[in-house]
């Protein structure tokens, strides 16, 4: 296992060929080196600094170099691995706790770079130590910590991989930003589904995230079609886009109004009760299903698939439905338990439950949200989930091409 | 042949072997069972004294506490730079070994109360003063390993703003670059390559325009640890073929016998302190 090291090493350390004699020593050691940084005096009265990174194969080499460097000059630039201290109340981190991003990351502890395993933001970083002695790192959510788990305290020993940009590399340009509705959607929508095969092809996991705006556009039809063609393999919505896909499905209206001609519906405003008090009744989505009380769209789709999914409640929240989740910090936890392996994620006409959802990505997941306002898009950026890509345009025709051009 | 002569090594601070012995072993020529010869050691530093004065050079000196045997070796207490921009400087030395270390308040004292300034090294890093730093051509030419850090080289750049070439010492019998190392002219200086590893050897061969390099057996002999007045070489020990040299580039050269000191491991260069050197060049 490689072990690294930074040093640094300044003064007039070029004239007294002090760095040659360095960088010199880390080879003959069987170490290797990178120059992160190199500063070097105008004239031969001005210092000049460098800044090493040495990669060893194990320890032992690492500690003779640092010894031998020492008395050279070169002295590590940090004190070397994570402070950490011990939880000592459940649900509480220790005060002073890094708070994490959600981008790559990796923890220093006993000079080995460990990568956290599940980047999410706004968390604490746990390490955990097995009986043979292997370290792990782990985000960790507040309400997550149990007393006894060792946090990470403070920057030091912790380094996060820059995000890498996604745009092109011209400097100036028009229509340069990430949101516009002024963008040609079948290059988009072609990128899209190119990523979505690729997921499938390589075994990620495709999530969407709906809001119930894809059920008024009518869209329900088309998620139907990804899920039952295995494009979609998790689900997470609220109440309200279960109920409006089964009230589709059940009586051909989304919230009373019809969904192939768009006009009301008599008594239509109570459609939507009516299909959650039966649901209710039979005491789950899948059980209904089963029942053969739905016999299509979304939820059915996901129900004969086995594709899981979370609904998360809301306080506006109409009966709920039985399988939504009214305890919203069980709701996180589990849509956090269906984040690993996925690598694709739609946000799909949501706002509230994209934020949530970006809350708990990685930032390396590939995240497109879609939405008639581009508001939505910057908000999610803003919240954290820079990744995230927009298109700006109605969500039911942007479904409909996408699972055409899928060939769902 | 004209020589252009140093312009430092005229004034000197030396200090009288009141408490001179060898009383515990830090470096390969000190062995406790020798007995120094106190008389005689204040003999040999008098002669010193005077052959120094009639080259032309003004003598001071610091009296010697009971409990330092080895501050007579005055090069190792600190630093100077007689012309810092803010008045004459001294920067005390931090020793390595906890022998020497109480030297460095009495040498502090003694610049204090001359009306020097005295600025402290960072406390973590240890330096032996002119013992491990003579200035060349503008350079300050600073040892390190065995008595001093090579980073102190950094901190003493800092402070003066002179550009240093540090040099690894590799032998433990040439423990400072003062050993190893003699500034003769601008041009000319004697220097002992068995003394550095072989980034120090190319870095003094390309600073020294024209060098006296010593054997072996003469660097040894303690020849390098001499001290300059103008053109006159005081040396404790003359290898034949060192004094030709010299001789042949104008020098005058006088021998001067301080073999109770170096028992110690101490020749000329190491029983002086110079007053006047220049680190802040004014350009």
């Amino acid at each position: 296992m490689t072990v690294t090291e930074t040093f640094v090493l300044e003064g007039h350390i070029v004239d007294s060929l002090l760095l040659a004699k360095v960088l010199d020593l880390v080879l003959e050691l069987g170490a290797d080196y990178e120059l992160s940084e190199v500063t070097i005096g105008r004239t031969s009265s001005d210092a000049s600094r460098a800044v090493i990174e040495v990669r060893a194969d194990d320890d032992d080499v690492l500690d003779r170099l640092a010894e031998q460097l020492r008395v050279h000059g070169a002295n590590p630039k940090d004190p070397g691995d994570a402070e950490v201290v011990t939880a000592e109340v459940d649900g509480v981190l220790p005060a002073g706790f890094h708070s994490t991003t959600n981008l790559a990351t990796e923890v220093r502890v006993g000079r080995h770079w460990v990568s956290v395993t599940n980047p999410e933001m706004d968390c604490g970083l746990a390490i955990d130590t097995d009986a043979s002695g292997s370290v792990t790192a782990r985000t960790v959510p507040m309400h997550r910590v149990h007393a006894g788990d060792r946090i990470v305290i403070g920057q030091a020993g912790v380094r996060v991989q820059p995000p890498t940009s996604a745009r092109g590399a011209a400097g100036f340009e028009f229509m340069d930003s990430e949101v516009s509705s002024e963008k040609p959607k079948g290059l988009l929508l072609a990128t899209l589904a190119e990523r979505m095969r690729e997921a499938r092809g390589s075994g990620q996991k495709v999530l969407a995230v709906c809001g119930p705006a894809v059920i008024h556009t009518g869209g329900g039809p088309e998620i139907a079609r990804l899920v039952k063609a295995g494009f979609i393999d998790v689900l997470f919505a609220g109440n309200g886009f279960a109920t409006h896909d089964i009230e589709s499905n059940m009586l051909g209206t989304s919230l009373g109004i019809s969904v192939t001609s768009g006009a009301g519906t008599e008594g239509g405003h109570s459609n939507h009760l009516r299909v959650i008090n039966e649901i209710r009744r039979h005491g789950s989505i899948a059980a209904a299903v089963e029942a053969g009380l739905i016999g299509g769209g979304a939820m059915y789709e996901c129900v004969q698939r086995g594709v899981p999914f979370v609904l998360g409640g809301s306080i506006r929240d109409d009966g709920p439905l039985p399988d939504t989740m009214t305890d919203v910090v069980a709701a996180a936890d589990r849509m956090r338990e269906l984040v690993p392996g996925v690598g694709v994620a739609l946000m799909l006409a949501t706002t509230l439950h994209a934020i949530a959802t970006g809350n708990l990505l990685p930032g390396s997941v590939d995240t497109w949200c879609i939405d008639i306002n581009p508001a939505v898009v910057t908000k999610l950026a803003d919240r954290g989930s820079h990744q995230a890509r927009g298109v700006v345009t109605d969500v039911g025709p942007f479904l409909r091409q996408l699972a055409d051009l899928l060939g769902s | 042949m004209t020589i252009d002569e140093l312009a430092w090594g005229r004034r000197y601070l030396m200090c009288p072997p009141e408490h001179f012995g060898v009383l515990y072993e830090i470096n390969p020529w000190m062995h406790a069972e020798v007995v120094v010869d106190k008389d005689r050691a204040r003999e040999q530093w008098d002669g010193l004294v005077a052959t120094l004065r009639s080259a032309g050079a003004t003598v001071e000196v610091v009296p010697q506490p009971e409990d330092v045997p080895d501050m007579v070796f005055t090069a190792n207490g600190g630093i100077v730079d007689a012309t810092a921009p803010g008045g004459p400087l001294f920067v005390p030395s931090h020793f390595r070994h906890p022998e020497r270390q109480p030297e460095t308040e009495h040498f502090a004292r003694w610049f204090d109360d001359q009306g020097w300034r005295v600025e402290r090294l960072p406390t973590d890093l240890t330096h032996e003063g002119a013992g491990d730093a003579l200035p060349f051509g503008g350079i300050l030419v600073s040892g390190y390993r065995f008595r001093s850090d090579q980073l102190a080289a950094t901190a003493f750049s800092r402070i003066t703003g002179t550009p240093v070439r540090s040099v690894e010492l590799v032998d433990e019998r040439l423990y400072h670059v003062d050993i190893t190392f003699c500034p003769l002219s601008d041009r000319h200086a004697i220097g002992a390559p068995m003394g550095w590893d072989r980034y120090g050897r190319q870095v003094m061969e390309a600073l020294v325009p024209e060098p006296l390099w010593l054997t072996d057996e003469e660097a040894l002999s303690f020849c390098a640890n001499s001290v300059v007045v103008g053109t006159t070489v005081v040396m404790p020990v003359t290898p034949v073929r060192v004094g030709r040299q010299l001789e042949a580039w104008g020098f005058d050269v006088v021998t001067c016998d301080v073999s109770e000191f170096l028992k110690a491991g101490g020749g000329c260069r190491c029983l002086t302190l110079s007053l006047d050197t220049p680190l802040t060049t004014v350009p």
